[in-house]
């Protein structure tokens, strides 16, 4: 089964909302804040544009974890869009727990774009949190090798 | 249980009538125990029509399945109404319609029938395999009543009924024109056992539970097309680009295919059972759709179809909605 020794270093898939966790992971940058290297980010406007296939997708083709961030509640560019995706993520994380995907694989969080420091502590509770469960094992693609 | 005799009078009454195009009722199947969906369009089919327990279709799907052709020029749409006859599990799909505005109300005539309860076909042919002659069931007090080939068996209700009568919340129409018989008070309630004892389960063997279920999938898309909700006119399984779940039978497109059909009923499915009862091998595709009926339930206190007013679940939100997963 899962292979969980010290060299396991996940894949982490990361959508970011544009006005607030895209701008706080670039603080977290341009502040030189050193944060684990296993995600890679996809910008997208809103946290309300993430479809739950998106995760779905990420997880197919080969992500050990999924991240989305967005506006904190209240502040969201578009007023209202990070209230969506919280009902939508909220089942959506249920149901992959009910299939047998650890809930450690699906995370969402709120980092506005003046949290830098928040960025970091984010993505070292989901790096390790993806770390103690492993490698993701369950319904992603084969790759063929040609 | 509906007299049959009324059923007719009130259908042909409404058949009759100049506003209503046709009417979707049951009638008797070709072989054994079914009924099968009836289609009717003037006055003198109706005594095909039947109720029974063997009616176990939801017609509602039919409302949103029929094509509807650009009308050729100079030409007026046909716009007289669809009459339907429903049970109570079956009305509220025409109410999530309604909520999602598929049609509006005056569209319809509604004939509701309070339901006691429809058998699952499975557990009948199981218990009577090949009859091939065409039979009958009835309900009497507690006891299915079987007649066929001249015979006459008896069964305790609770071996034939289907699961989703035993937990069945609505037995009378939520929403009807027409009543065809007494109101029916509800005799039954949902407990989640079923979901309850696969969430208490670990993530291996629930995802070794539903691997094995999945690897069966054929891909024949039967619950989609069953669905009383699933009536968008481009579905995201058709769609080329993005092409969300490839069409190939494997289990990592399986599981994607079944995340997706399940996520796209979350707060929306009303429990009918029809994709269950439908699917050739027996994926038990009730429990997905039960989990999200509820963790809808239970985190935003909200019952699909039974309030054509209330907005749909994930197109609305409340500022103190639950939020401790969120980091």
């Amino acid at each position: 089964m899962a292979e969980k020794n010290s060299d396991f270093e996940p894949n982490i898939v990361a959508f970011l909302c544009n006005w607030c966790s895209y701008a706080g992971a670039d603080l977290a940058g341009t502040s030189r804040i050193q944060y684990p290297s296993n995600v890679r980010v996809i910008r997208v406007m809103c946290s309300g544009r993430v479809n739950p296939l998106f995760v779905m997708n990420a997880l197919q083709q080969g992500a050990d974890g999924v991240l989305i961030s967005g506006c904190h509640p209240g502040d969201c560019h578009y007023m209202q869009g990070n209230y969506y995706a919280r009902r939508r993520f909220m089942l959506m994380r249920n149901f992959l727990e009910y299939l047998g995907v650890e809930p450690e694989r699906v995370r969402m969080s709120w980092v506005s774009a003046s949290e830098g420091a928040k960025w970091k502590e984010v993505i070292e509770e989901v790096v390790s949190g993806v770390k103690s469960v492993g490698p993701m094992n369950k319904f992603q693609r084969r790759q063929l090798n040609w | 249980m509906v007299d049959v005799e009324k059923l007719r009078e009130i259908a042909r009454e409404v058949v009759s009538r100049e506003d209503v195009r046709q009417l979707i009722g049951y009638r008797q199947g070709t072989y054994g125990f079914r009924a099968r969906p009836a289609f009717i369009t003037s006055p003198e089919e109706v005594d095909q029509l039947i109720f029974s327990p063997a009616c176990v279709n939801n017609l509602a799907t039919y409302l949103t399945l029929e094509e509807r052709l650009p009308v050729p020029r100079g030409q007026e749409p046909d716009l007289r109404k669809v009459a339907v006859m429903v049970k109570g599990c079956d009305s509220r799909a025409l109410v999530q319609q309604m909520e999602e505005k598929a049609y509006e109300r005056d569209r319809i005539v509604v004939l509701g029938i309070p339901c006691t309860g429809v058998v699952d076909m499975d557990k009948v042919e199981k218990r009577f395999p090949n009859v091939l002659s065409r039979g009958e069931i009835a309900l009497e007090g507690d006891k299915f009543v079987l007649s066929f080939d001249g015979k006459r068996e008896e069964v305790p209700k609770e071996e034939l009924l289907a699961d989703k009568c035993k937990r069945c919340r609505y037995p009378t129409p939520l929403v009807y024109d027409q009543l065809l018989d007494e109101e029916v008070s509800r005799f039954a309630d949902d407990d989640y056992a079923d979901v309850l004892a696969l969430e208490k389960r670990s993530a291996e063997e629930k995802w070794a539970y539903w691997e094995e279920k999945f690897s069966r999938c054929i891909r024949c898309y039967s619950c989609r097309n069953v669905c009383p909700m699933c009536y968008c006119e481009d579905c995201v399984l058709d769609r080329l680009n993005p092409q969300w779940m490839r069409r190939s039978v494997d289990i990592s497109e399986t599981t994607a295919y079944h995340i997706a059909r399940a996520y796209h009923l979350a707060g929306r499915c009303i429990q009918c059972g029809e994709c269950q009862r439908v699917c050739p091998v027996e994926i038990p595709l009730m429990e997905l759709n039960r989990k999200f009926y509820k963790d809808v339930e239970e985190l935003y206190d909200y019952e699909p179809g039974t309030d054509a007013e209330a907005p749909p679940l994930l197109a609305t939100f409340k500022v103190d909605d639950r939020e401790d997963f969120i980091l």
